[in-house]
């Protein structure tokens, strides 16, 4: 299978708490936001490498990032923690009411060979850093 | 060694306010009662610090970040205010000051948590109530769109589940929890009952129940992927509670529907108090969040996205909220406390924001941080500056300060102060 329709969802999990309050340059907080969750059942269909990274893409953006398997999800959801590497793939449309929408995105997932960037890189791609 | 007890926690809308915290040589070295995440804030209140002020990532007296700063907001024709919920009153109240002498637009947290809460009680009203009430009485709590287990760690254990209250002796053994949620998540594990809706079809699923509530059945053998049974026996479940609680989260405010789904869940307990007490509760996640609302609320009748450009204070979310300012490329400035929106907006508004002047207050490096013209750091609120703080029902309480924060840092109301004295002249 090459490329997964999946159901996303982000939210906060209690691993980045933690690591934001260490700090959003630690490597605790880095990890716990650069990662897609994905059901056992898909990543064993997709036959995911333990380690390796996909692309998650949705109609607003794409994103290399690591993946981890969840037991809270089923087949077709995944979970990005909210965070820069999350944001690439939402839009900023809020309908009049200032929310951008963060849950229940049509996306894709697929097997990628680039590198997952870094905090610096992602920063550096939105055009900041070093100003 | 000092030991400060009846601490309170400055991460989430818990407050949580019987830590203990011991501090020794000007550190923290123990956090009791602390919840993973609040143990990380105090322990580490003093890691990845910025080290001094900058403009342009050039290292500066405080004077000098303070006169850029000024520069930057006195100069542009629509500077943004943003941030403000995780920092205590008095600076708040002072972030509203500086947008009114900017003639710029203030604007917190909330337009991209539950900013859809908002928007759905000014029209319809809210049956409130303390977490002490709900420790003392609550026979059914209903966690609707949110996950404590992830982001309230303390929640269930001191207010909603295993505390022993009043009326509910044997704690979590008289209490009924119900989840309802898109996915089987740590809370809806413990529960009692988990009501797996459909993404994106909550507001169906309120509407039913509602329905169901006032004693009409579901015509439909399944609603938003809830069969009708389910739902008419959790209507029945819910009027026959002596004291129900709803505490809903960004499930529902961050899904399609938005404040439209917090309109139907007021709804659905506004009906239910026909029958039995029954309130909601939004679950909010930064600590003073609800506290950016009411201080933003007192000092200008608004509580969120408020446009100070023609001298009064107007109000209008979707204008003037930060994603949509952003979005239009409207802003020519920011002024960032007491948050990150580079790793909370969508990367679209995130890249915006990189083009103009930023000048941020933070204790810590963050990508906001990284890209902004003019970052002073900060003294962090409840752990080196005192102040208050409003808990997710409304309930204010007072942040301590238990260590000195390092030679030549303020807190984010001095610095607030600082700028304004120079934008005055």
């Amino acid at each position: 299978m090459s490329k997964l329709n999946v159901t996303l969802v982000s939210g906060r999990t209690a691993q980045q708490g933690v690591g934001l309050e260490e700090g959003k340059t630690s490597v605790s907080y880095v990890n716990s936001v650069n990662h897609v969750q994905l059901s056992p059942g898909d990543a064993a269909r997709m036959k995911l490498e333990e380690g390796g990274a996909v692309t998650v893409e949705t109609r607003h953006g794409s994103v290399v990032v690591h993946w981890r398997s969840s037991k809270e999800l089923e087949p077709g959801m995944a979970f990005f923690p909210y965070g820069l590497w999350a944001n690439q793939v939402y839009g900023y449309e809020t309908e009049g009411t200032g929310m951008p929408m963060f849950k229940a995105l049509d996306a894709t997932v697929a097997p990628s060979k680039e590198e997952v960037k870094s905090m610096e890189e992602m920063v550096k791609s939105l055009g900041g850093g070093g100003k | 060694m000092t030991v400060f007890t009846d601490v309170v926690c400055p991460f989430c809308g818990c407050l949580c306010d019987d830590l203990e915290i011991t501090v020794e040589d000007g550190h923290v070295t123990q956090a009791k009662n602390a919840c993973a995440i609040s143990r990380s804030k105090f322990l580490n209140h003093d890691k990845n610090r910025l080290k001094a002020p900058t403009v342009d990532g050039v290292e500066v007296p405080l004077e000098k970040a303070v006169d850029a700063a000024a520069d930057i907001l006195s100069t542009s024709r629509r500077p943004l205010v943003y941030g403000l919920s995780s920092t205590e009153c008095v600076a708040i109240a002072k972030a509203v000051e500086l947008a009114e002498l900017a003639g710029g637009v203030i604007d917190n947290t909330s337009s991209v948590c539950h900013g859809p809460t908002i928007l759905a009680l000014q029209q319809v009203g809210e049956s409130k109530t303390t977490l002490g009430e709900v420790k003392n009485r609550a026979d059914l709590v209903i966690f609707w769109g949110s996950n404590p287990s992830q982001a309230h760690l303390r929640h269930i254990l001191r207010y909603s589940g295993m505390a022993k209250g009043r009326f509910v002796p044997n704690g979590r053994k008289d209490r009924h929890i119900v989840a309802v949620d898109i996915k089987m998540t740590g809370t809806a594990r413990m529960a009692d009952e988990f009501v797996k809706v459909e993404p994106n079809r909550d507001f169906e699923l309120l509407q039913a129940l509602r329905a169901a509530v006032r004693g009409h059945e579901p015509q439909a053998e399944s609603v938003a992927g809830v069969s009708s049974m389910k739902v008419v026996e959790l209507a029945e479940r819910m009027k026959a509670a002596r004291f129900g609680i709803v505490f809903f989260g960004l499930g529902l405010t961050q899904s399609e529907g938005r404040h439209m789904n917090i309109d139907a869940a007021v709804g659905l307990v506004a009906e239910l108090n026909n029958h039995t007490k029954f309130l909601l509760t939004p679950m909010r996640g930064h600590y003073n969040v609800a506290g950016a609302n009411t201080v933003t609320t007192w000092q200008t009748g608004y509580p969120y996205a408020v446009d100070f450009s023609r001298g009064y204070p107007r109000y209008n979310p979707g204008e003037y909220t930060s994603v949509d300012m952003l979005a239009r490329g409207e802003a020519d400035s920011a002024l960032v406390m007491a948050s990150d929106p580079v790793s909370t907006f969508p990367a679209g508004v995130a890249r915006n924001l990189a083009k103009i002047p930023v000048v941020t207050l933070d204790h810590k490096v963050t990508p906001t941080t990284m890209l902004s013209r003019v970052v002073i750091p900060v003294a962090t609120a409840g752990v080196e500056a005192e102040g208050t703080a409003y808990r997710m029902d409304g309930v204010p309480l007072r942040l301590r300060r238990l260590v000195e924060p390092a030679e030549g840092v303020h807190s984010d109301a001095e610095v607030l102060e600082m700028i304004m004295g120079r934008m005055k002249g």
